[in-house]
């Protein structure tokens, strides 16, 4: 299955003209000629859930964008992918990049926005030149423009690169940072899709949200609906990293089973070794443990194993993974990534970091697994965004999943 | 109405408001921190989190909206976990060192850990380590105490509008920074202290001198440096003020105060203060009792009322001084004297022009009360920089500005430059001709309605006679005031606010004419930029030539025959001489005796060598005042009087709203009332004035606007224009129009010419006396922009020659890029180099004010400050 | 350095943003010509785009991206998040402060290279990946990384 990954099947399509000959554009030319609310209603059944972590219906989040009276409105693209063991936007930006740009014309179209940005991550600085390179190229083909495909809508949109910042990747700190602001969340509500960029309704969706767009136009969403599981609809991309044999951006159908990704896709363990555990979903989604790959990858199952879809970053530890190392790692990211802005978050964290630490070197105290499991108590639930709370129960997945290795960091024991 | 339950208690709610709101209205006491009544809610701190039924996570009572039905839990184990948890986390990195932080006692993190904290903390690794700074003169920063609220930051850019200091880096690194990192070189408001809850910002004037609980009483009273008003809670130890404190709920101010307010008050503990009577004796002042000084005061003046007749004396009031000094000094000058010839600066702005606005519109058209400016629809602003000379005054027009209401400034505005719509900056001299097009601009827009026929009459035969200038561009495009005209046009009920440069200038009657049909036409309501405290009382008490208290002019019979009836004395119907007129009396020998009260007349007078032999030419000056000062120093008499905090009394800020200025600490000097009071006895005429409350009895009784006035209603803070009154409600149906030959735009020959700049550190003497503004702006400087840089070749930090014709002096060179043309700015700082005494001036014939424009230099390089510092 | 600011950074300023979405931009390019966020280059966008400094500051030093002090000609910037440590980044790490004796956040005494330690830069699958300026390397070894910063001189 190749609708994300056209690259795959047509490899000149990154350029616009292999785009366009591989039946690239005509999505946007269709839904031209339709109606922005019958759009905002085919995706709203495609049962289109957003792709960068907390799947969100997008057609609602659409819907609701497009009722509010006030103008201009704006969409923005979430390229801002920054979370450990993700990276399965890069190959629609660095390969596709005329699929995104046409998922966000359709999707501006639907709900009558006039202005877009795609505010791209600043690690990304290759995919910068050729996103950029595309907009140039789809402005002169006429598919971005004051007056796109001659059909009287107007659409301009704009590469915004972003500066190294995880927490920027939260809606509404995405914003902040448009705005020229310090990458912080803010209050909701009023949520983006009434008062967003510059206080005008905002649609922003993940580059996977985006590049699924064009499909659901092309085929329409009854057709859509029969790809992945019912309660996740649509194909997936999972970026697999780790002790696999072949790494890399698979897309599959949603619900496809771990164990059919690491051992079928990815070739199982490299070097033979035995599978110890596997993070679902990003850094930021619980640990689980090897007797748990039988998961199908969706939204809804996920959580019965006590993970989470998450961004659909897969990292898998074969048996000499080193855990208390990995998470004390992943504690240093949110740590580093905390804006600062809640006091759960940015000292919490830190705490979190504190003991890890020490007990990574074999060096900490008695109790310290019950003092991480009473400050990650301690943080879950209070803090500001999901950034606060995603550490803790990162933190919460180890102890549960593999308390003897974590025991181990505990000095007197050793 | 929306009902919601907390903690078992139904409370009804007319609008959604967030639960801690809804709380506090219940007297439920929920802890936070990075909450602040003057701020939006920010959801931070997390300290504040309740237990909402139906909801799994616990949610922040400040950014929560309350919802009908909802019922909410404050004090259940989980909350109470939850409070616990958020202190040990914030205790982390803050360093417990409460004996040697001057916030312990009003720590809102050490009460809130008290009330809710756990009993001990399990953080075990080392603390953030964050040296104080003392890099700036007066705030002292430890960023090991901060607990990231962004309380400060909020209040310095969302309210404030300053943007000086940001939160830099990220997460558990973020600090609190001004831009350089060390210094602050902001507007210095302190509100950045006042709403910090820890010990990360503090007072430096203050460091480790006392701690909360050594406070020994604490006094509400007015603030004494410009005419805004604002209240403040005096906090006395061993009979001196330690700090002043504003609160969110007192006052106009509503909990702001601006770097005069919140530093300066120390002028009053100034090494100048005169503490006992000076006697001049073969040339030199010397100290003597209080009888000695009196009676010769007594002696002198009678014998010269004798001599020469009462037109031979005069007095000055002062903006500075209490609504009883004043009175009683109108007093003194009307019953005892028997002369008009009362006035002081007030009269070279504030009072002409409150006159000539209330001419056409009737009385009190100025008076207009503060808040209506941010909730207006629209704001002008003209003559003064009110973020400078009255700065809680200039944080309406920015509240306005951030609402996004159209802002329209003309002038050199620097503190209001991020914050106007539209900002016009004419050619010197040439705002006549600006006002003439968008006057004419907007009567292509809205027609005249025809409410005011004799008023619109004017208006037309104005414009028609100035049609000539309808083209003048003014130094601005087209485009520029068509842009003007358009924001204009958005408006229908702005706020206009006029300051001090648009009156003292030859063409003044025409400027406020011209304002007063803008006005007109816009609907406005005017507000008088007033830079004293109690400008508008001084006039109020009569202390112009020819006006009595109550606004009553003084050649009406009526009314002064009811002010002769009071006094018991006859009270001539001529208006008296205005202060430039005494002071040209003087000069010319006719005026014989002069009592200056409060005001420092050698520095704030143009032609500081005129006046110095105007003064030294008179029989007899009486200075009352409470510094030894430059006017002080050639007085024959000096009367020490008490400062500001020493003695009860009102002031009558720019709304008119009357308030009551508390005795905080003793003095060793009299009441200046009581000085007064004590010459008209030893001359036989007694007042019956033995306290302040006597005096306001006799106002109340005798002035029509204060009928009924008491303290008591003031502490109230409504005692607010017109009071229980009879303001007098005709406007005039007939006025002399301007001479419009005046409007022919003064040509702009190249060369620089000189302005006064208006200082946000210092407020004439007073300021310089006080050692904390004195830090933050030590010395003066000449202000010039790029045009006149580039043309004179002069760099920031060069010293320049300034030369006036009457005053030459060297200054420092600072380069504002935003002054236009040939502008020059000095400021009013010290007396020897201060703007005034380099000001040639002419009388305004309407309003008998100095004019100053006109007022060509000559500016040159001297020397770069590189030269200095190697030689 | 005003100059190229102004006429650079100010074209590119998003005919539908407000004037603070140029901040942004306009930092890279200030951090393009000056190399780090000093005061001055700050400063000059502050005045560039006539936003108050102190926002500036608060702004830049929130990214990781601006440099908060002097770095060299060459930033490597070496990814040492959970995959790429999967596959070898802290032997890299030690390689690099071998052979040019330099930690993260240091520079080489001729100024040829300045070392940043990333969080995740996007290139899990063909871990370990680092990024040298503007360019992207990965499949990183202990011999190839040596031949790639040969290019830099």
């Amino acid at each position: 299955m190749n609708i994300l990954l056209k690259h795959i099947e047509y490899p000149g399509s990154t350029e616009l003209k292999g785009y366009c000959e591989s039946g690239g554009y005509k999505a946007l030319s269709k839904a031209l000629d339709m109606k922005p609310a019958d759009i905002v209603n085919e995706v709203r059944r495609s049962g289109l859930r957003g792709r960068g972590g907390a799947g969100f219906p997008t057609g609602m989040k659409w819907t609701i964008a497009s009722m509010d009276p006030k103008k201009p409105k704006y969409i923005i693209c979430n390229a801002d992918e920054g979370e450990p063991g993700t990276f399965k936007d890069r190959p629609i930006l660095e390969k596709n990049p005329h699929l995104l740009i046409e998922g966000m014309a359709v999707s501006a179209y639907a709900i009558q926005a006039e202005y877009g940005y795609i505010y791209l991550r600043g690690e990304y600085p290759q995919a910068k030149e050729i996103v950029e390179k595309a907009i140039k190229d789809a402005y002169s083909a006429g598919y971005l423009g004051d007056n796109i495909l001659g059909k009287g809508f107007k659409f301009h949109l704009f590469v915004y690169f972003g500066a190294g910042a995880y927490i920027c990747g939260e809606e509404t700190a995405m914003i902040e940072s448009l705005e020229g602001k310090r990458g912080q969340p803010r209050i909701k509500p009023p949520f983006p899709v009434n008062e967003g960029f510059l206080a005008k309704p905002t649609v922003i969706n993940n580059v996977e949200t985006f590049a699924n767009i064009p499909h659901i136009v092309e085929i329409g969403a009854d057709a859509y609906l029969k790809i992945g599981s019912p309660e996740s609809p649509g194909p997936k991309l999972f970026s697999v990293s780790g002790s696999v044999n072949k790494p890399g951006v698979y897309e599959l159908p949603m619900g496809t089973t771990l164990r059919e990704i690491i051992y079928g896709h990815c070739g199982g363990i490299k070097n033979g070794k035995e599978l110890k555990a596997v993070i679902p979903g990003g850094v930021s989604t619980p640990i689980m443990t090897a007797d748990k790959i039988d998961c199908p990858m969706d939204f809804v199952s996920l959580p019965r194993y006590g993970s989470m879809l998450g961004s659909g970053g897969i990292i898998v530890f074969d048996e000499t993974a080193d855990l208390l190392k990995v998470c004390l790692r992943i504690m240093e990211f949110f740590d580093h990534e905390s804006c600062g802005k809640c006091t759960p978050c940015r000292e919490g964290v830190g705490w979190l970091v504190a003991v890890l630490r020490r007990m990574s070197t074999g060096s900490g105290n008695p109790g310290d697994i019950e003092l991480l499991t009473e400050i990650s108590k301690n943080i879950l639930g209070k803090c500001f965004c999901a950034l606060g709370d995603g550490a803790a129960m990162v933190v919460q997945g180890f102890l549960n999943n593999f308390r003897s290795e974590m025991e181990a960091g505990i000095g007197g024991q050793q | 109405m929306i009902t919601v339950t907390i903690n078992g208690k139904k409370i009804a709610l007319n609008k959604p408001v967030t639960i801690l709101e809804a709380a506090r209205k219940a007297d439920i006491y929920i802890p936070t921190l990075c909450n602040h009544p003057m701020l939006e809610p920010f959801g931070g701190c997390r300290l504040c989190l309740v237990e909402i039924e139906k909801m799994p996570k616990l949610q922040a009572s400040c950014t929560q909206y309350v919802t009908d039905g909802m019922t909410v839990w404050t004090e259940t184990e989980k909350v109470l976990e939850a409070r616990r948890a958020m202190l040990e986390f914030l205790l982390i990195n803050h360093p417990l060192d409460c004996p040697y932080c001057d916030k312990a006692g009003e720590c809102d993190l050490q009460d809130s850990t008290m009330q809710c904290g756990p009993a001990i903390g399990r953080f075990k690794e080392g603390k953030r380590k964050l040296p104080e700074c003392y890099d700036d003169p007066i705030i002292v920063t430890n960023m090991e105490r901060c607990i990231l609220c962004s309380r400060c930051v909020r209040m310095c850019s969302d309210v404030q509008g300053a943007h000086a200091i940001t939160i830099t880096n990220r997460g558990s690194k973020s600090c609190v920074e001004p831009f350089s990192g060390g210094r602050f070189d902001c507007e210095y408001c302190g509100n950045c202290i006042t709403v910090c809850p820890v010990g990360s910002l503090m007072s430096r004037l203050h460091k480790h001198t006392y701690r909360p609980w050594y406070i020994e009483k604490e006094i509400e009273t007015v603030c004494s440096f410009c005419g805004v008003g604002c209240s403040f809670v005096a906090q006395i130890r061993g009979d001196s003020i330690v700090r002043v404190e504003p609160r969110p709920d007192l006052g106009l101010n509503k909990g702001l105060l601006c770097v005069k307010g919140r530093f300066g008050f120390d002028y009053t503990a100034s090494p100048s203060r005169l503490k006992s009577p000076l006697l001049q004796k073969n040339g030199d002042l010397k100290q003597t009792t209080w009888a000695e000084a009196l009676s010769h005061t007594a002696g002198k003046l009678k014998e010269i009322k004798e001599k020469y007749g009462p037109a031979a004396i005069g007095a000055v009031a002062s903006g500075l001084c209490t609504n009883e000094d004043n009175y009683t000094l109108q007093r003194f000058m009307r019953s005892v004297v028997g002369s008009n010839n009362i006035d002081s600066t007030t009269g070279f702005f504030y009072g002409p022009a409150q006159r000539f606005l209330e001419d056409i519109f009737g009385q009190g058209v100025t008076l207009n009360p503060m808040q209506g400016i941010a909730n207006s629809d629209g704001v002008f602003v003209i003559g003064a920089d009110p973020s400078a000379v009255a700065p809680v005054l200039g944080l309406q027009v920015r509240a306005a500005s951030r609402k996004g209401i159209p802002v329209v400034t003309v002038g050199h505005m620097p503190g209001l430059k991020r914050f106007a719509t539209c900002s016009l900056v004419p050619d010197a001299f040439s705002e006549p001709a600006l006002l003439n097009r968008l006057i004419s601009g907007l009567m292509k827009k809205r027609p005249v309605c025809g409410e005011n026929e004799f008023f619109e009459g004017a208006i037309k035969k104005f414009m028609l006679s100035t049609g000539d200038d309808i083209a003048d561009p003014c130094g601005l495009s087209n485009n520029d005031i068509e842009r003007a005209v358009n924001e204009l046009d958005l408006m229908t009920n702005p706020a206009v606010l006029i300051g001090r440069q648009v009156v003292q200038r030859s063409d003044a009657s025409v400027l406020l004419l011209q304002l007063s049909v803008l006005t007109y036409l816009l609907n406005g309501r005017i507000y008088l930029i007033s830079e004293l405290p109690n400008d508008q009382g001084l006039v109020d008490m009569g202390c112009r030539p020819d006006m009595l208290p109550g606004g009553r002019p003084v050649f009406s019979d009526s009314m002064r025959k009811r002010y002769e009836d009071s006094y018991g004395s006859e009270i001539p119907s001529a208006q008296g001489m205005s202060l430039m007129e005494m002071i040209q009396a003087a000069h010319e020998g006719n005026l014989k005796a002069l009592y200056v009260m409060g005001e420092n007349l050698l520095p704030d007078l143009p032609d500081t060598g005129y006046v110095k032999e105007a003064l030294s030419k008179l029989e007899l000056l009486v200075v009352q005042d409470t510094l030894m000062n430059e006017t002080a120093e050639l007085a024959h008499v000096v009367l020490p009087a008490c400062s500001w905090p020493e003695a009860e009394g009102s002031y009558t800020n720019f709304e008119g709203r009357m308030q009551h200025v508390r005795k905080a600490v003793h003095g060793e000097a009299m009441e200046g009332w009581k000085i007064i009071s004590e010459v008209a006895k030893i001359i036989g005429s007694d007042f019956g004035f033995l306290t302040v409350v006597d005096i306001l009895a006799e106002l109340t009784k005798v002035s029509p606007i204060h009928k009924g006035i008491t303290y008591a209603e003031m502490d109230g803070g409504k005692c607010l224009w017109p009071y229980n009154g009879e303001p007098l409600r005709d406007s005039a149906k007939d006025f002399a129009l301007p001479d419009i030959t005046l409007l022919k735009r003064a040509k702009d020959c190249g060369r620089p010419y000189l302005f006064a700049d208006q200082q946000l550190f210092h407020s004439g003497t007073i300021g310089r006396n006080s050692s904390a503004l004195s830090m933050l702006m030590p010395a003066s400087y000449v202000k010039v922009g790029n045009a006149l840089s580039e043309k004179k070749s002069i760099q920031a930090g060069d010293v320049a020659g300034i030369a006036s014709g009457i005053k030459s002096a060297e200054l420092d060179v600072i380069i504002d890029p935003d002054l236009k043309g040939m502008m020059v700015l000095i400021p009013n700082i010290l007396a020897d180099k201060g703007v005034m005494s380099f000001m040639k001036w002419n009388m305004n014939p309407d309003f008998k004010n100095p004019a100053l424009d006109g007022n060509e230099i000559e500016i040159s390089k001297l020397r770069s400050k590189a030269e200095e510092v190697s030689a | 350095m005003k100059g190229p600011l102004e006429n650079g950074t100010l074209k590119s300023v998003p005919e539908c943003g407000e004037k603070e979405t140029a901040l942004m931009p306009a930092l890279y390019t200030a951090q393009k010509e000056h190399g780090w966020m000093s005061i001055e280059a700050m400063e000059a966008v502050a005045g560039a785009l006539d936003i108050p400094k102190a926002r500036v500051k608060g702004f830049a030093t929130f990214y990781d991206m601006f440099g908060k002090k002097p770095v060299g000609r060459h930033v490597v910037r070496l990814c040492t998040n959970v995959s790429c440590i999967l596959s070898g980044s802290e032997e890299l790490l030690l390689r690099l402060r071998d052979k040019f004796g330099i930690a993260p956040d240091e520079t080489t005494p001729d100024g040829r290279f300045s070392l940043v330690a990333m969080e995740c830069i996007g290139a899990c699958g063909t871990a370990p990946a680092m990024l040298v300026d503007n360019d992207f390397y990965e499949d990183l070894t202990t011999e190839n990384i040596f031949s790639i910063l040969e290019k830099y001189k």
